[in-house]
């Protein structure tokens, strides 16, 4: 359990969000050139390290808005948190 | 409005807290980014949409919830308003902001259950179940917020020093009013 501080509601308790994967993960502009394998990587291969990791994240049971947050997934402390559009601010 | 039969028919009383059900009332949904919308719900409502996260605004007849920074919650005080006056003002928004595509009205009155807690220890019935952490809302008149109890989706909104309205869906609504009744019973 961990407290996500959400960019519309303020802190919150993680039991109030859902997890939406790997964030900034670009859409192939033209996805018909793409062989079946490029399409797979586009659409199943996530990093899933062990580090800080940018997320994607939606406050299922509040705003139920999405944002972007920066975890650390070995001890899941939060550095950064940051909306949907906006550039990370860590690389 | 639908005639509905409430699954809440009961007020109860466990030492220090009240439950009751207030119905019927109208609460209308709003969702808007256009700018001009505030400017309309004011005329209309003579309330301004707040602006300010897990805020609320409101007047004698009407109480408008911040619910994410493009949508609120509108519901009337008014137990006693009539079926006429809240088709009107469904009606009224409708035209104003629906119609002329300045937004979202929709009438949610059937949607969510209004309980309303009142006393000492409701606060301790809450924090029983509810991640949400309650310091700084029931300081502050009007807050607003959304999050779980007992695993249920709810919006709280503080009327006053020990007094709060709980929205729930309907069909989570019996559900929650037992478990409400078998928890008030160890405060």
């Amino acid at each position: 359990m961990f407290i996500i501080n959400c960019p519309y509601c303020g802190e919150r308790d993680q039991s109030e969000f859902s997890c939406g994967g790997e964030a900034h993960i670009e859409r192939p502009k033209q996805p018909t050139e793409l062989s079946d394998d490029q399409w797979a990587e586009y659409l199943f291969m996530r990093k899933n390290i062990k580090g800080i990791q940018f997320e994607r994240w939606n406050h299922a049971h509040g705003c139920r808005k999405w944002f972007n947050v920066v975890r650390d997934t070995s001890n899941d402390k939060i550095h950064a948190v940051y909306k949907m559009g906006e550039r990370p601010p860590l690389k | 409005m639908l005639n509905f039969n409430s699954t809440i028919k009961e007020e109860k009383i466990f030492g220090d807290i009240k439950i009751a059900e207030v119905e019927p009332i109208i609460k209308i949904n709003l969702r808007s980014k256009k700018r001009e919308f505030s400017k309309k719900i004011g005329k209309i409502l003579s309330i301004l949409p707040p602006t300010e996260a897990n805020t609320s605004s409101g007047n004698e007849g009407y109480n408008l919830l911040w619910l994410s920074p493009d949508e609120w919650l509108v519901y009337s005080n008014n137990k006693k308003q009539s079926l006429k006056e809240q088709i009107d003002l469904e009606d009224r928004l409708f035209d104003e902001i629906s119609k002329l595509n300045q937004g979202a009205v929709t009438n949610v009155s059937d949607h969510w259950v209004m309980i309303n807690f009142k006393g000492n220890k409701i606060y301790d019935l809450l924090s029983k179940s509810c991640p949400f952490n309650f310091n700084e809302f029931k300081r502050k008149k009007g807050s607003v917020t959304q999050t779980l109890f007992n695993h249920i989706d709810v919006i709280l909104h503080n009327r006053d020093n020990n007094e709060l309205n709980l929205f729930v869906r309907r069909s989570f609504s019996e559900d929650l009013w037992l478990w409400i009744n078998d928890s008030a019973r160890f405060i």
